[in-house]
Parts: C-alpha cells; structure tokens; sequence
C-alpha cells in the first residue's frame, strides 16, 4: 500500500553517480562470450554430423569441446550478463552507487573472466572433472569462489546502503541467483586434491550419493543460475521497455518465494530408472510439477506487464525479445516437468529430445531476454540517442527465432525417434535395432539443428555490428543535450 | 573527482591490489611444485593475471591524479 504521507524527499534528491563503467564492461564481454558459446556450438554440432572434422587432434575433440560450449553459454555470455545487469539493477532500484569501489568491482570483472578462460583451457586441455556444468577442476573452482563472494559482497552492501526504503523484487531473484550458486558450487564441488600441485582430485562423494548431489548441484544450476537471475532481469526491464509496472507486484513475490522452495528438490528427476531410492525420484518428479504453478504465474506476470502496450511490439524489436522470451520461458517450463514424469522419461532421457529441451530455454528464454536487455542497456550506457537500427534488431529477432524453430523440431523429431529405436523389440523379443541404426537415422535432423546454430550464430553476429554501430555512429549521437533523455519506464521498475 | 572520493578510490585500490598480488604469489607457488600441465598453466596465468591487474591499478590511480593536476590547473 502506498502511505500517503510518506516524505517524497528522496525522489527529488539527484541520483548518485553510479558505477556505470563495471556494466559496460560487462555487457561487453557477455557479447564476445556469446559469440564464442555459438560458434563452439556450431563447431560441435557440425562434429556431430562429421565425426572426422576433430582431425583426430585431442583439444578439437567434441567431448572436450562440449564442456567448452556449455561453459562459454551459460557461465561466460549469461553469466557476464547476470553480473552486468545485476549492478545496473540494484545501484538504480537502490539508488546507491556500487558497495565497494571501483577497483573492487573491476577485480570482480577481470577475475571472473579470467576464471572463464582458466576453466576453457583445463577442458580442452582434458582436465575436466566429468560432471555436467561442475567441469572446472578444484583450483579453478577455489577462485571463482573468491570471486563469487566477492560479487556477493558488492551486491548486497550496495542493497544496505541503499537509499530506497523498499527492495525491488529483481534485486531478490538476483540475490537468490548469487546466494543459491554458492552454495550448490560449495556443496557440489567438495573434493580432496591428491596435492596441492595437482589438478586431480577425489569426489567427496560416492556412487549414487555423488549423482544424487551432482543433479541437485545440475537443476538448481538451472533453477538459480539461468531461471532466477533472467527473471530478475525480466522483472527490471520488461517493465522499462514497456514503459509501464509490473502486472502484479503482489504475484511477483508469491512468484519468487514458491520458485525457490520448489526448485531446489526437483534434482532428482535427472535419475530416474537409476540405483536412487523410488521414493527419491518420486519427490523430484513431484516437485517439478508442482513447479508449474510459480513458473506460469511469473511468466504470466512478464507477459500481463505489457497490458496497454502491446502496441510497442510492432514498433520494438528489441521488446519483441524480452516477450518472447517470456513466451518461451512458459515453453520450457511447461515442457521440463512433462519430461519428468517418470513415463515420459523412459522414452525421453538420454535422446536429443533433452538437447532440444535444454536449447529452448537456453537461446528462447536466456539469450532471448539477454539480448532484449543489452538492446536496452548500450543506448542508456553509452549514452546513445538510441540504436543504430531497429531494422537489423527485426533482422537478428527473425532468423533467431528461425533458429531456434529449426534448433528444437529437430531434436524433438530426432529424440523421440531415438527414444522408440532403443525401445523397439521383434516379434522374437530381440531389439529391433542396433545403437549405431538410431546414430545414422538421426544424421539428417543433426544437420537441420546445425542449420538452427547456425543462424542463431548469424543473428548474433548482426546484433554485434548493431552494438558497435551504436556506440560508434555519428547518426546516434544526442543532439541538443549532454545525455539522452530518461529512457522509458523510469519509474516502473522501482526506481 | 572530489579530493575524499580520490582518497576513497586509492584506499579502495590499495586493499584490491593487495589480495590480487597475494593470488598472484599463490599462482607462483603452484607454478613452482606443478606436477602437471594444468596447474603449471594455471599458477603462471593467476601470477600474470595480478601483475597485469595491480599494474591498472597503479595506472589508474596515475591518471586520477594527472587529471586532478590538470583540473586545478584549468580552476
């Protein structure tokens, strides 16, 4: 409720000069990593079309290079985006400049790339640990926990010296995003070096206990990492771009709270059929229904903030990003706990129906919203009148999206043809056909999904020339004023 | 930039340049007893990584004050 009486004092007061350089930095570094991620992507995928394409060299090996490509999408481009908008968020929701100085903040930044490149270089070098997104070895992972507490520290000092009373709700999806990874990094990564000079080391755990562990540490890294921290920036730009506040702020919360009770339990669904407890999956295959309800309703609430403005989609491509990514957000959501039930996975689980299901929520909903911000973002850092061409956004928006079309039938078609090879038996009870009959019959939707890459690669490559035409064209220059005006939205999103 | 927000920023460098420098000793350590490749890698990169970054340092703190110079000038 608002308190009619409460001073307005603080609205008229200037904002303070905030850090706007760490966000820059980051925003740049989550396009390189971004075009990376894809190309590696398309690197792989190709491999998986034409083994003979790694050359036989060890570090072009498509396991080596794999962890590269989920490393360089995930931690690299979404991480480096998560960082930058996380700072932009809380020091305008807050109105305090960045907790810590900037010397503070550029260690947090360089250390945390320098973190990415350690860890790409122990991949293809062959020195993963072998757990799917928990690959760095033990050394590596020691400092990118300096450096986490480090973000932690400058996050949540800069939410303490905050000059707001109130803390915007996508500064608490932020928070869970930070807090939750460092403990599922802790937990999941416990390991003894067999020496301090020694990249090898033993898992603290064992068996069934090390998978149980290791997919609490995998879904939560969904849960938290690329569901909780993209929905902080959701709730912090749709309503900017949109020029209008959240839907509903009340569902907002109840949207949080429920997310990240219910996210942490639903692991287990990773291992079903497997030597963990029936009742274990049972709970993790729960669970991940239930999550249905707070995913819904937080998309619904991206989706419903644009009451009144669905007219802005015709004319804002770069708003056409954030929505659909809304769009697919509900999309995935809807289908990972269709794929948890326990029947659903036993034609599901280890085909290339989970590929196209991972990818729809990774370029539909993470990069989607991502790049929906950075359009946003570079105009207001770099003080543009505003982009150099929304046509090229309108280009880069459709052969994405294409993309991603091309990228998720093809591995539907794909894992579920695999899913009913493997499980085909003769009239003699024999299996109808061999591994290697389901490898060669999914050989034409591998090339389809590197077409996807392949175009998704390509829209990201015009978003890139776009940027950089932003900040180095004359035709964006502000004209009349030494700063653009107060982009749209101001006061919609807790500022 | 205010004298107070300069002494703030150096103070702020100074702590920074610190815990970066003993990462970087840390890196030399393991790249001294390596017994692979990777951590002979990693020390040697963590090492070279505090030195490029304590020297930004100095040199942002250098241009601070060259700017602070110039300013006064200018006044």
């Amino acid at each position: 409720m608002i308190d009619a009486h409460a001073p307005s004092a603080p609205l008229l007061t200037a904002p303070p000069i905030y850090n706007e350089q760490i966000v820059k930095n980051f925003t740049i570094a989550s396009m390189f990593w971004a075009i990376v991620a894809f190309l590696v992507g398309c690197t792989i995928a190709a491999e998986l079309c034409w083994p003979g394409l790694s050359m036989g060299l060890s570090f072009l090996n498509f396991g080596r290079l794999r962890p590269v490509h989920t490393s360089a999408a995930i931690f690299a481009f979404g991480g480096n985006a998560l960082l930058g908008t996380s700072f932009y968020v809380v020091q305008r929701t807050c109105r305090a400049r960045l907790f810590g100085g900037s010397a503070f903040a550029d260690f947090i930044f360089w250390g945390y790339n320098f973190f990415i490149v350690m860890a790409a270089l122990s991949y293809v070098m062959g020195y993963s640990r072998g757990q799917e997104y928990s690959e760095p070895p033990w050394h590596v992972t020691i400092f990118l926990v300096v450096i986490w507490v480090c973000y932690i520290v400058a996050f949540i000092g800069t939410l303490i010296k905050r000059a707001e009373p109130h803390i915007y709700v996508a500064n608490w999806f932020y928070l869970a995003f930070m807090v939750t990874v460092a403990i599922l990094v802790l937990v999941n990564n416990a390991a003894l070096p067999i020496s301090m000079y020694s990249a090898h080391a033993y898992v603290a755990y064992g068996g069934v206990q090390n998978a149980l562990i290791q997919w609490w540490y995998g879904h939560n890294a969904v849960g938290f990492f690329l569901t909780a921290g993209f929905l902080g920036m959701m709730y912090y730009f749709i309503p900017k771009q949109a020029n209008r506040p959240v839907y509903s702020y009340r569902l907002s919360i109840v949207h949080f709270w429920s997310l990240i009770f219910m996210y942490i339990w639903a692991g287990p669904h990773h291992l079903h059929y497997t030597a963990l407890p029936d009742w274990t999956q049972t709970l993790g295959m729960a669970f991940s229904i239930m999550l249905w309800m707070p995913s819904w309703g937080g998309m619904i609430n991206g989706l419903m903030t644009l009451s009144g403005a669905w007219d802005k989609l015709r004319t804002d491509p770069s708003l056409r990003f954030s929505v659909t990514a809304v769009g697919f957000y509900g999309m995935s959501t809807f289908e990972g706990p269709v794929m948890s039930i326990r029947d659903v996975n036993a034609l599901a689980h280890y085909t290339d129906w989970v590929i196209g299901h991972v990818h729809s929520g990774a370029l539909g909903w993470v990069a989607f919203i991502s790049f929906g911000a950075i359009y946003y973002l570079v105009p207001a850092l770099w003080k543009r009148a505003g982009l150099y061409s929304n046509k090229l956004v309108a280009w880069h928006y459709w052969i994405a999206t294409l993309g991603i079309v091309f990228y998720m039938t093809s591995m539907w078609v794909a894992g579920i043809m695999q899913g009913l090879m493997w499980r085909a038996y003769d009239k003699f009870g024999f299996l109808q056909y061999s591994f290697v009959e389901s490898v060669s019959a999914v050989h034409p939707y591998y090339i389809i999904r590197l077409l996807g890459g392949l175009m998704f690669l390509a829209g990201a490559l015009i978003m890139v020339f776009n940027l950089i035409m932003t900040v180095r064209s004359p035709s964006t220059q502000v004209v009349g004023r030494s700063y653009p005006a107060v982009p749209g939205g101001a006061l919609m999103a807790g500022e | 930039m205010r004298e107070r927000e300069r002494d703030m920023a150096d103070t702020g460098e100074f702590f920074v340049g610190i815990l970066v420098a003993v990462l970087g000793l840390v890196g030399l350590v393991l790249a001294s007893g390596a017994l692979d490749d990777e951590i002979y890698l990693f020390g040697l990169s963590l090492a070279g990584f505090a030195f490029l970054f304590d020297m930004m340092l100095v040199k942002k703190h250098y241009d601070r004050a060259d700017a602070a110079r110039v300013k006064v000038r200018h006044d």
